[in-house]
């Protein structure tokens, strides 16, 4: 008993949240940018993230009045800009065949020009607004239902919750629409919500219901078993929600963003005042990811990702760890490189299987204090335009007569490529990856054109395995 | 009865003892709600609504009849929900209809109680049924923002809280305290305070979160 009560103060409450995260964090004007989804759309466009693009907003009876329907594109949302919990919106997929202007919805029911006047009517009279008052009306492109959902999805947009505070995504959350939440992705309509281990992205446990969520394993009425979904683009959601966080202000948000079959993620809206039900699909406390948050100093939005990705993910990855007694890594991580006279300089490198040995660029060479190497090395008068075969004597060759000849050059190697043979210098460098310090030769090489200037090859990745959806 | 002086005066100033109690009580029922939403973490409509309804209640001949006029309101907002969907109708055109149900619903309810003797129930007064009839616009908004279940669960709240606060108001041993030490009332502030301030968990939250808290 006493451990439950203990255990509990690591649970946000609706007491808590209003009074210590809500009130303080979210001023009244942010809670504006929250609350006014053109508003929002504006700020996130300026902040250049991705959106629904706008088509048309209809304001007044007089420009409902006046309003070119065949302008319409075949498919299009239309949404009150001040709705709440995904009422008032009407999706369409497609035009009718053989009819003017007239739509279909999801469910296969048609909507000619006359009902969309007679829903934006309601939207302008404020049906759908937050205590009634006149709204305005507007028409935003149809996101497309991304392939990895297409399973789980009942005529809705499945969409990722994630909850940011001081610049560092603390909790996610995948949320499916079901057929009892009337193709609706939000829990107290039904709706299912999937916890994410923040590291990876895949969902956890997934619960349906608001008030006192129950815990499911299968999507109803299907075999689909809802943990294990990998959700694409996770670093991109997390770096988008945080980047959302500075654009508006909000010191405690709920960014929705929903995966686009062609464009990737795109948001879908702010909320100023995120729900509760997330930490139980997640089966962990908001309040104690907070707190153990609150005292960084988080400067850029990468590094508030990796926080977040390092203190409240890694179950599934350590389990991986674990049997293996090798790290996870993905295709692109940072090292620390410790060049000569312990210079540190951290970069992002590519993890490449398909290279023998590691390779730096020249540049960030000489950064690492290697100049008088490379001005040595290219100093020598090297042979060109040998044959593959000649290769190996030309290698023997070059070490007979150069090694020793400068304190840093450790090796020369030849190396083929797809552009033909060069010859590259080695030198001692000593590099750290996921805690994991390695001490190695790494060859020299221009890499100016290349996307990361330097890659780990499989020479010095022994120790670890690749994800290559990391 | 031992009356305060302060309370004396008010009678000799031509206010009833009834009133003044009344009102006195009004601090110590809002009092009540708030701690219920913020401590327990019942919810109902808000603080206005089942304050208003307690007083509807205190106001009618007999809690029964209370419960019976606030069922029928609450039903018809409900029903008549369903019967207005297909129509689309802008919204105050829509609540002014659900009122107009409601009015008929409850005079047919006066009626039947008047036709099985039950005179109590036709001679209610007034007031406490038009206060009544506007929790009709109350339901239909939180229907709207919340749909039907939330909307029945909040309006279960709300009457259970007023029929606890009904109790709570007409308790003999709380109106001659009240009677005697009006200024009591001012130790509502201070509470509120408390519970203004208040970030722990509520009652409900416990239940609500259970799994989380186990599984932690």
């Amino acid at each position: 008993m006493l451990n439950f009560i203990k255990k509990s103060r690591r649970i946000l409450g609706m007491n808590s949240r209003n009074l210590e995260y809500i009130r303080p964090l979210n001023l009244k004007s942010a809670k504006r940018i929250a609350d006014d989804k053109l508003l929002s759309k504006r700020i996130l466009k300026k902040a250049e993230l991705p959106i629904p693009t706008l088509i048309a907003k209809i304001r007044t009876q007089e420009e409902l009045e006046s309003f070119d329907w065949s302008k319409l594109p075949d498919s299009f949302a239309l949404k009150p800009n001040r709705g709440f919990g995904g009422e008032g919106i009407i999706v369409v997929y497609g035009k009718k065949k053989n009819a003017e202007n007239v739509w279909i919805k999801a469910d296969r029911s048609s909507v000619s020009v006359e009902d969309l006047k007679n829903h934006i009517r309601n939207i302008l009279f404020g049906s759908f607004s937050l205590s009634s008052t006149p709204d305005i009306a507007f028409f935003e492109e149809r996101i497309k239902l991304s392939k990895i959902f297409k399973p789980y999805s009942y005529r809705g947009m499945p969409d990722v919750r994630v909850i940011v505070y001081n610049g560092v995504p603390v909790m996610a959350m995948l949320r499916l629409a079901t057929q009892a939440s009337g193709g609706k992705a939000n829990l107290h309509l039904g709706g299912i919500g999937c916890g994410i281990d923040m590291a990876t992205g895949t969902t956890t446990t997934a619960i349906m219901g608001h008030q006192k969520p129950k815990i499911i394993e299968y999507l109803p009425e299907t075999r689909l078993i809802l943990s294990g979904i990998r959700i694409p683009y996770w670093k991109q959601i997390l770096e988008m929600a945080v980047k959302a966080q500075k654009a508006s202000g909000l010191g405690f948000l709920g960014a929705d963003i929903a995966l686009d079959r062609d464009r990737g993620p795109v948001f879908l809206e702010l909320n100023a005042r995120p729900g509760l039900a997330i930490q139980v699909a997640n089966l962990s406390g908001l309040k104690r990811r907070l707190e153990r948050v609150s005292e960084l100093k988080i400067k850029t939005v990468e590094k508030g990702v990796r926080v977040g990705m390092d203190l409240f993910g890694g179950e599934i990855e350590e389990e991986l760890e674990d049997i293996s007694g090798k790290k996870v890594i993905g295709t692109v991580e940072k090292v620390k490189l410790i060049g000569k006279d312990g210079k540190e300089i951290e970069v992002e490198a590519k993890i490449d299987t398909g290279a023998y040995s590691s390779s730096i660029d020249t540049d960030l060479a000489k950064q690492l204090g290697f100049e008088s190497v490379i001005d040595f090395f290219s100093s020598l008068d090297l042979p060109a335009n040998f044959s593959r075969e000649e290769s190996r004597g030309v290698e023997e060759a070059l070490k007979k007569s150069y090694l020793g000849k400068h304190p840093d050059l450790a090796d020369i190697v030849v190396v083929y490529s797809s552009h033909g043979s060069s010859i590259r210098p080695k030198v001692n460098i000593t590099f750290i990856l996921d805690k994991i310090e390695t001490s190695t030769q790494m060859n020299i090489a221009e890499r100016k054109e290349l996307e990361k200037n330097i890659i780990i090859g499989r020479k010095n990745l022994s120790k670890f395995l690749i994800d290559v959806n990391k | 009865m031992n009356v305060s002086p302060i309370i004396n005066f008010f009678l000799r100033e031509g206010v009833p003892l009834e009133t003044v109690i009344l009102i006195l009580m009004l601090p110590i029922i809002a009092t009540f709600i708030a701690f219920l939403r913020q401590v327990v973490g019942i919810k109902a409509f808000g603080i206005y609504t089942p304050l208003i309804v307690t007083f509807a209640f205190l106001a009618t001949n007999g809690i029964k009849y209370g419960i019976a006029i606030f069922a029928a309101v609450i039903l018809a907002g409900m029903v008549m929900r369903f019967v207005l969907r297909p129509f689309r109708l802008l919204y105050l055109p829509r609540v002014a209809i659900m009122l107009t149900a409601v009015a008929i619903l409850i005079l047919g309810v006066l009626v039947l109680g008047g036709g099985m003797r039950r005179t109590g129930l036709a001679s209610v007064s007034i007031f406490p049924i038009l206060i009544m009839i506007t929790i009709v616009e109350k339901f239909i908004t939180v229907q709207i923002e919340k749909g039907n279940k939330m909307a029945i669960i909040l309006a279960l709240e709300t009457l259970g809280i007023s029929i606890v606060g009904y109790f709570i108001a007409s308790s003999e041993f709380l109106i001659r305290f009240l009677a005697s030490y009006p200024w009591a009332i001012l130790a509502t502030i201070p509470i509120n305070i408390i519970l203004g301030k208040w970030t722990g968990l509520r009652l409900t939250e416990y239940w609500r979160f259970k799994e989380v808290i186990k599984n932690m």
